[in-house]
């Protein structure tokens, strides 16, 4: 019997599949999903062009200079100093300003920027009448806090995009099917409602698995693509990249788990997508505010649990924003895994029951 | 196990909406017609019989098994919906297959079963089109493929002959009666009622939800006594045979056909009439047929629920 189970399980993931990748309704879902691709290809590419103009600066500088040289450099320093230690500045710009010092007298000072490379990070100086009065050192591109970053893009992905791209595939299962007048199709078969759901879920967790871990990994090599082998070697093998990467996809396939069986009932009991897509949003957004006990009825509780990088929450960071992305009551990764898992099973134990009290009567949709 | 398809006290509200109520059938082998006007419940009496819905109140079993059980109900039921949707993107071919397919026959099985279903719809030059691109009438051959594809021993047809051209549903009516002839249960709903009239074995009569009469034509006539019988006789002497069933209290009325060799006449008591007919004969008259002119569908559809929606 399960053999036959099986079987038709396969054969509903077939046909979903295809339908799932393909229809017109869900296109709109690769655009969330490539949304945050983009933003990284779009963040590389900017970052490309920095790094070059910095290696440009540097190689036209006078002296090869190392980040010691740039840190040398003190307030109140000459020009003529400055110059001695890192060489005739590769750009420079300068004004004059009149600056009123009285009722009706002014003091002209002479502004100079100069900006010097070691190759990988800036210095800017700033001169008043020839002597340094600020100067400004930026580190170039640093992986440390542009994985900071990373993670917190990747909250958000999981928070919203796979949210709602589970919900795009999800309550269409069945929904789609009863608004296209097709679900007859699948209920004229020899085959047990609760084995329809089961291929039904399957599939949708296959199609969302596939688009959403596909982006994942296009994020993960566009995050990566503008820094050095050196570098990335270093953040992969050495500083735990590649295994963050990994739980990263874990993470991924278990919203998809998650959110799929909550958006699979939702379809069964909700005409419309917008009140259940809503009251979920909502309940997942106060899981903060929540006591303890009903905290665990959440998805969301369980994957911040799960996020392998700590997002942190600066002072000066927004108190909702804070809020969404601070865990203050984490659980141990098995126990969220385990408690991911359950809050599906009860879903899908609803679905079940749900599918099998199903009936065809499209005129009342 | 119960060889007959059972309706025990059936009722089914959408809501408020009745579909059908108070439903008591046993449905034995051969084409059973379900017939009425739209709205009288046909198809939500079929819905009911295959499990796409529940009832409200009762029991229903299909010869032997629950209609909530599909993955047995559907082993031996096929059932043509009048549903004009289908999966998006498949061809006529791939409709009948991924359907085998779900059943968990083997791929290989599937393949060949589905080439046979197609070919007795005659559809294999069509098979490998979108079924989107198919007519009204291709569509509902395939419908008809897909419900007789694994060879059920219960076949339930909701206007399987709409759409279809004259040679297209002579061949349908042919596979149905095959299919009654082994032994198969063929229920079809239809509003075409001289058709249901030639293929059905018996009738199911429904308006607003009500089983009106149900049996074999000729039994159910008979009992409708409002109306009187209407018989047709052929004969040389038509006035004089008018003139001698008069003097009989069961004729009430007579009328010669229009080319003068006929008799229409309306008699309560169907029974004494042949009897005077035989005793007629023996006196010389000469009568070429006698045969009953309203014992068929299309007159006991118009006694029992009127002329309303009847495609003759």
């Amino acid at each position: 019997m399960t053999r036959l189970w099986w079987t038709q399980i396969k054969a509903v993931i077939r046909l979903e599949l295809k339908k799932t990748f393909f229809a017109k309704r869900g296109l709109w879902i690769y655009v969330v999903a490539a949304l945050p691709v983009l933003l990284f290809i779009a963040y590389a590419v900017a970052m490309s062009h920095d790094q070059h103009q910095t290696a440009k600066i540097a190689q036209e500088g006078e002296k090869r200079l190392a980040y010691q040289d740039l840190v040398a450099i003190k307030s109140g320093m000459t020009k003529e100093e400055v110059t001695a230690i890192l060489g005739k500045p590769p750009l420079i710009f300068h004004w004059n300003e009149r600056r009123p010092i009285g009722p009706d007298s002014t003091v002209e000072i002479f502004h100079e920027d100069l900006h010097y490379s070691d190759g990988e990070g800036d210095l800017y100086l700033g001169l008043a009448n020839g002597k340094v009065v600020s100067i400004h050192i930026h580190e170039g591109y640093n992986l440390g806090e542009d994985a900071v970053m990373f993670a917190v893009v990747q909250f958000f992905f999981l928070r919203l995009a796979i949210f709602f791209g589970c919900l795009g595939i999800f309550m269409n299962l069945f929904r789609g099917e009863v608004l296209d007048r097709s679900l007859h199709f699948y209920f004229l078969a020899p085959i047990r409602r609760d084995v329809l759901m089961a291929g039904k879920f399957l599939a949708g967790l296959l199609a969302t698995c596939t688009i959403f871990v596909t982006s994942e990994l296009l994020q993960s090599v566009a995050f990566l693509w503008h820094f050095s082998p050196q570098a990335r070697d270093l953040y992969l093998y050495h500083n735990h990249g590649l295994e963050h990467a990994a739980v990263y996809v874990g993470v991924t396939i278990l919203a998809c788990v998650g959110y799929g069986a909550f958006f699979l009932v939702a379809g069964m009991l909700f005409r419309n997508p917008i009140i259940p897509a809503a009251a979920v949003l909502i309940w997942e957004g106060i899981n903060p505010f929540l006591p303890a006990l009903l905290k665990q009825f959440s998805v969301i509780y369980y994957l911040k649990s799960l996020c392998p990088v700590d997002i942190p929450v600066s002072p000066g960071t927004p108190g909702l924003f804070a809020l969404l992305i601070s865990n203050a009551d984490p659980v141990s990764p098995p126990l969220a895994i385990l408690g991911i898992l359950v809050v599906a099973l009860l879903a899908l134990f609803v679905s079940s029951v749900q599918v099998r009290r199903m009936e065809i009567n499209y005129t009342t949709e | 196990m119960s060889d007959r398809i059972i309706f025990e006290d059936v009722s089914k509200f959408y809501g408020e909406i009745l579909g059908v109520n108070r439903v008591n059938l046993c449905i034995p082998p051969g084409i059973t017609s379900l017939v009425g006007p739209n709205g009288s419940g046909k198809t939500t009496l079929m819905n009911l019989m295959t499990g796409l819905v529940q009832p409200s109140r009762g029991h229903i079993e299909v010869l032997g098994y629950p209609t909530d059980d599909p993955e047995n109900l559907f082993k031996f039921v096929g059932y043509s919906t009048q549903f004009d949707a289908f999966p998006k993107g498949l061809t006529g071919f791939q409709f009948i297959y991924s359907y085998l397919c779900l059943s968990g026959m083997p791929l290989q099985d599937a393949e060949r079963t589905a080439w046979q279903a197609i070919e007795r719809v005659n559809m294999v030059d069509a098979a490998s089109r979108k079924v989107a691109a198919y007519s009204k009438g291709m569509r509902q051959r395939i419908r008809l493929a897909q419900a007789l594809a694994h060879n059920p021993k219960v076949l339930v047809l909701d206007e399987p002959l709409n759409g279809l051209d004259p040679l297209a549903r002579s061949e349908m009516i042919a596979l149905f009666r095959a299919s009654a002839t082994e032994g198969s249960y063929v229920i079809i709903s239809s509003h075409i009622l001289h058709e249901v009239d030639v293929i059905s074995d018996q009738v199911i009569l429904l308006s607003n939800g009500y089983v009106v009469a149900e049996g074999q034509i000729q039994s159910v006539r008979n009992e409708i006594q409002e109306h009187p019988t209407q018989i047709l006789i052929r004969c040389d002497r038509p006035r004089e045979l008018a003139a001698k069933l008069f003097e009989s209290e069961y004729t009430i009325e007579a009328s010669i056909h229009n080319d003068g060799r006929g008799l229409l006449l309306k008699t309560r008591d169907a029974d004494r009439f042949y009897l005077a007919m035989n005793q007629l004969a023996l006196n010389g008259l000469q009568i070429e047929s006698i045969a009953p002119a309203d014992d068929d569908v299309l007159s006991v559809y118009e006694y029992l629920i009127g002329n309303e929606e009847v495609v003759r």
